[in-house]
């Protein structure tokens, strides 16, 4: 049932044609801890934002804000219209362009490769806000810091899973250690092609996705939503 | 070419508020401002006395407000000790924090010792603070003048790099990465710093009609270069020589409010161009305002308008200027602020004279 849902998914995907230029599969990190990754295999996501929600549960994330959402898409191709899911989240990038511009040095990277920010430093400047191509950050409202995906790192540190992959319907999204050559994340990357989001940026993102249209890989030219949710200041 | 309708997405708000806006329209326009004070106070131009001291006051004025939207912008402003606590030195910003003292110690210090020898006269006009104008002034000093002129000026242009790169180096916004920003940024504050001495000119007593002709033919310059600045990159980003500019104008070019805003802003540059060439005096009301306009709309554009193009989604996301304090409260209790310490130092600040009627003053670089 499984593969054969999988292959209903992907072969809607292919519908769309043509896939995101192939990313090389990640080098393994010298270090000896792992470094860790996540792989969406759009052919599984639904839409369904169970990931969007336990995130904001988890993670106490204010009310008009969000780490990770599922864009949805429709796409006509050739005049054969499809939807197209695509989880956003911080990519954790190997180059993060977040963490240089910092003027005070709360961003950071573990050693893991999850990047962070300490709320203890941050001064609320924006200025990593500004620096992320994929629109990862924002300025929580409620402690006037920047706000980000952390891939749970404190779920991660207890042994657990980020809560969008626990809660994840379709089993989209898989979480792993890249340095680990017999690691779920590892072997899907080995094993299919991958792709990753505005690659000619030279972040080195450690989110790779399955399947995903070339189109949507870069800013996505097109209709707007009619409605996009947005905090508004009173008073 | 597919076609793509977003169905589900979310807004970024804008992150660096009007404050950042404000912030940059005031540091820009002392830094301007300073520089053109340079012509009297350094090298003692004849004829260059009022513009000098209306510069002086704008530069003084807008040098104390400027930081009071910067720290306005932190949300918190007691979070300014952490920019000297964990500087990182590979962030612009942080260099920042660094800058605006060196620049605005630079500024006071040459303010002041180059006003010795006027205050020093004023004091017998000024009642009950003349004590203070006697303990303040004094013979010219022109070793120190020049001394915190260098310091400002390397101040200054410290202030308009970081200004500049601060933003120009944000890849993740098309419309911030060509090096033409930090470029068009100076201009612009140079220009606005003239439109605000001609307007100054107009509103504190003394209107100079040779004054605002000399201002007016700096401006039509300054807001010449401007214009070309502006073709330039519309031309690379249009005739794709060079795929970041192409990349640049593409991001907004085909939104009608920016192409809007770029015609009415290259039409009220040109319409001050030429009013000050075919009326230098008479026309500085006009051309000070939209010479000011300029200033403050090329940095709205560049930050609340570059900041409503979303990096991933299409279209454009809506912005409302909130009423309250990140929004019309902040910009104009910023701007009832540069007015009061403008009548301020109008009111403390010796009236302009020529360098060698002050007694006892030598001029700078000529002791």
């Amino acid at each position: 049932m499984g593969s054969g849902r999988r292959s209903l998914f992907a072969g809607l995907a292919a519908s769309l044609s043509g896939t995101a230029a192939a990313a090389e599969p990640p080098v393994p990190s010298r270090g000896i801890g792992p470094r860790w990754g996540m792989v969406v295999d759009l052919a599984r996501c639904i839409g369904c934002q169970a990931c969007t929600v336990s995130c904001i549960m988890e993670n106490d994330v204010p009310p008009d804000s969000v780490r990770t959402i599922v864009n949805t898409y429709e796409v006509v191709k050739d005049g054969v219209p499809g939807m197209a899911m695509l989880p956003r989240l911080c990519n954790h990038c190997n180059e993060p362009p977040c963490i240089p511009v910092c003027p005070v040095g709360a961003t950071f990277q573990r050693d893991d490769g999850i990047v962070v920010v300490n709320a203890d430093v941050c001064v609320g400047c924006a200025y990593c806000v500004q620096a992320c191509p994929y629109d990862a950050r924002f300025i929580n409202h409620e402690t006037q810091k920047a706000d980000k995906c952390t891939f749970c790192a404190h779920r991660v540190d207890a042994g657990l899973l980020p809560a969008c992959v626990e809660s994840c319907v379709g089993g989209a999204r898989i979480f792993g250690d890249l340095n680990d050559p017999n690691s779920t994340v590892r072997r899907r990357l080995a094993s299919e092609e991958s792709a990753v989001l505005k690659p000619e940026l030279g972040t080195e993102p450690r989110v790779f996705y399955l399947g995903l249209d070339d189109v949507l890989a870069h800013k996505p030219e097109g209709t707007p939503t009619l409605w996009r949710p947005q905090h508004q200041e009173g008073i | 070419m597919p076609q793509i309708t977003e169905v589900i997405g979310i807004s970024r708000e804008i992150a660096w508020l009007p404050w950042a806006v404000t912030y940059f329209f005031l540091i820009g326009l002392s830094v301007g401002s300073f520089l053109l004070s340079l012509p009297h106070y350094l090298f003692g131009r004849p004829g260059w006395e009022r513009a000098g001291r209306l510069a002086l006051i704008g530069a003084l004025a807008c040098g104390m407000a400027a930081p009071v939207a910067l720290l306005a912008d932190l949300h918190q402003p007691g979070r300014f000790w952490r920019f000297y606590a964990h500087p990182n030195l590979n962030s612009w910003m942080a260099w920042g924090a660094f800058f605006i003292p060196t620049y605005l110690s630079g500024l006071f210090l040459y303010a002041w010792s180059s006003l010795r020898p006027a205050i020093a006269a004023d004091a017998e006009d000024r009642g009950i603070l003349a004590p203070l104008y006697r303990l303040f002034g004094g013979r010219a000093l022109p070793w120190l003048s020049r001394a915190a002129a260098t310091v400002a000026i390397i101040g200054a242009c410290l202030v308009l790099l970081y200004t500049g790169m601060e933003v120009m180096v944000v890849r993740a916004r098309p419309l911030w990465n060509t090096p033409f920003l930090p470029v068009q940024f100076a201009l612009t504050a140079i220009g606005g710093a003239i439109g605000l001495a001609l307007l100054l000119d107009r509103l504190l007593g003394g209107h100079e009609a040779a004054t605002e002709a000399r201002l007016n033919r700096a401006l039509a310059m300054v807001l010449g270069a401007s214009m070309l600045v502006g073709a330039a990159w519309f031309a690379i980003g249009f005739f794709g020589l060079e795929a970041r500019h192409a990349q640049a104008l593409a991001s907004v070019a085909q939104h009608d409010s920016f192409r809007i805003t770029a015609f009415e802003g290259q039409a009220a540059l040109a319409l001050a161009i030429l009013l000050a060439l075919w009326k230098p005096r008479g026309s500085g009301w006009l051309t000070g305002l939209i010479a000011l306009h300029a200033a403050w709309m090329f940095r709205w554009t560049v930050f609340i308008g570059g900041q409503s193009v979303p990096k991933n989604a299409p279209g454009l996301y809506d912005y409302h200027l909130p009423l309250g304090p990140s929004g019309l409260l902040g910009i104009a209790g910023s701007m009832g602020l540069l007015v009061f310490l403008i009548i301020l130092l109008d009111a403390l600040m010796p009236p302009a004279r020529t360098r060698a009627a002050a007694p006892g003053e030598a001029l700078p670089g000529r002791a």
